[in-house]
């Protein structure tokens, strides 16, 4: 089964250390202790946990892009069997994106607002392939026509605000399938979007997944996706995992308390969908 | 007691000849419907469908171009200034971005204790004790009032938006997507003091989301927008489930489930 995982970390541990010049009484905060992932090959993990439980602290762990914000990183992040932690510069830099994908909440704040969409789609395909522009520009197309999205050539002429929230996030999903990433971490993706533009990206999460063999770390509060879209489940509190377990086994029977809270949490809907 | 009849908006209406008109550019077309004292009506729909449009129309912050929006059968947009300004008083409004909606320099107590420096003449000390009453009332203590709005949790700053909404115990308050940016288990205890305030309180709300389950919880009407349009108004919220109509029957299949057991297939 080791061949199996793709992602795995180990005894991740995030320390924020005391801010300079304070007094000795004053002592750093630990945001994550002892965090214990797997990501299987062409599996769905999913993050559950409320609004400050180190989810998104997480996935910025793993892209290791704490170290700009003073955070110190301890524990091991395997990817393939490669050591992530402590990877500098150009070095992660090809990583990111080519084999970590990464989808963020807010798609409006993801890409530039003065470049076409379509120029940021080739500069991101040109940056880690070497292609033609003409080359990058067809795979583009394509992808985007994979998304289902209408007249490709229309969204890839368009800036950012002339598009929808949900439209967005379609594009920076097509933008990490065309680099064939192993893992994509898609941080709460369909939070800022409504339920029908939910279901819309849900469905091309589970595409890319099925299609392509991608692995995907889903990060949600919202249990809703996660019933939908995951088959493993890690519920974050406090910084800490606290239960770690098949979905059906979760809903069915959930053994940490604050697992029962959060499921006892969603607003029943009364009549059968 | 708030109607609203045939109103009709767009946006970018200014025409010149840089700017020649579109056909077709109403953001909201021929919206009727009606809010009786203490109900719930909540409008459902997509984003662009034109539910916060409505919103800042029926909150007389937009005059509409067609149609008139009457509260308590007087007219929103043909009052004059102090009649204005008292209808204000009883139409009051929580937006979902609540950081944004609140001044950051200012303390709970302030931010609380606006509308009523606005509209009573309270000296300081019934000020204090009004606004730590509101406080309470929505599940915070006293002595958050002292705290500025980057020391709450999205949660309990949205708690304070209700309170200042309800500060001047209103009749109307528009809700518009108060829960969208808060997790679950927030979403939920929020939705649990909007419905205990309705009852203790009999104001009526305006509830605009696109979340079929958060409307679920509170309104006893629905009505769904799409384009622009009321496409679905009922009195019972469970005819969403019959009805034909494409924009509805997209936000029913677009429910997700309770349990993994029933998942969507999606292709």
């Amino acid at each position: 089964m080791m061949t199996d995982s793709v992602l795995e970390v180990c005894n991740l541990n995030i320390h924020c250390p005391k801010p300079k010049g304070s007094c000795d009484k004053q002592r750093g905060l630990s945001l994550l202790a002892s965090v214990n992932l797997e990501l299987k090959r062409g599996k769905v993990l999913g993050l559950v946990g409320e609004s400050g439980s180190g989810k998104s602290l997480t996935c910025g762990a793993i892209l290791q892009m704490l170290q700009d914000r003073g955070l110190d990183t301890q524990g091991s992040i395997k990817l393939h069997g490669q050591e992530l932690n402590g990877l500098r510069g150009e070095k992660m830099r090809r990583i990111r994106g080519k084999d970590i994908g990464y989808i963020m909440q807010n798609p409006m704040n993801a890409f530039t607002p003065v470049y076409s969409i379509g120029s940021q789609f080739i500069e991101t395909l040109r940056s880690h392939f070497k292609i033609s522009k003409k080359e990058a520009k067809i795979q583009a197309h394509q992808a985007l026509e994979e998304m289902n999205l209408h007249h490709p050539d229309q969204v890839m002429k368009s800036y950012p605000h002339e598009l929808s929230g949900g439209m967005l996030q379609r594009v920076m999903i097509a933008i990490s399938m065309c680099l064939r990433p192993s893992i994509l971490i898609a941080d709460e993706p369909t939070t800022a979007l409504d339920a029908v533009n939910q279901i819309k990206v849900l469905r091309e999460l589970e595409r890319l997944k099925t299609e392509c063999g991608t692995s995907v770390l889903l990060v949600s509060h919202d249990l809703g996706v996660i019933a939908q879209a995951a088959d493993e489940v890690a519920v974050m509190r406090k910084g800490e995992i606290v239960e770690y377990a098949d979905v059906h086994e979760l809903f069915d029977n959930p053994r940490h308390e604050y697992t029962r809270m959060l499921l006892q949490a969603r607003p029943g809907i009364g009549q059968g969908a | 007691m708030l109607q609203v009849r045939e109103v009709g908006y767009r946006y970018g209406h200014r025409r010149n000849w840089l700017r020649p008109r579109k056909e077709n550019s109403f953001v909201l077309n021929q919206v009727t419907f009606e809010l009786n004292h203490s109900s719930c009506l909540s409008i459902l729909g997509t984003s662009g469908a034109g539910k916060s449009t409505l919103g800042r129309v029926v909150l007389g912050l937009q005059k509409p171009h067609q149609g008139q929006v009457l509260f308590e059968g007087q007219d929103l947009y043909a009052a004059s200034g102090r009649f204005r300004k008292n209808l204000r008083r009883d139409i009051q409004v929580v937006f979902q971005d609540c950081y944004s909606s609140v001044n950051p320099l200012m303390t709970a107590d302030q931010i609380i204790g606006e509308p009523l420096r606005n509209y009573e003449r309270l000296s300081a000390r019934e000020l204090k004790r009004k606004t730590g009453e509101l406080l309470e009332k929505v599940g915070l203590s006293v002595e958050d009032g002292n705290k500025r709005p980057d020391q709450f949790s999205g949660g309990q700053l949205q708690r304070i938006n209700i309170a200042r909404a309800i500060a001047l115990r209103p009749k109307l308050i528009v809700l518009d997507e108060p829960v969208s940016s808060l997790d679950r288990v927030h979403q939920s205890l929020i939705l649990d003091l909007l419905a205990e305030l309705k009852a203790s309180l009999g104001v009526s709300y305006l509830f605009i989301t696109h979340d079929i389950q958060a409307a679920m919880t509170l309104c006893d009407r629905v009505a769904v927008m799409d384009r622009g349009e009321i496409v679905h108004l009922s009195d019972s919220p469970a005819s969403l489930w019959n009805s034909q109509q494409t924009a509805v029957k997209n936000l029913i299949e677009s429910v997700l489930p309770d349990h993994p057991g029933d998942r969507l297939t999606l292709f």
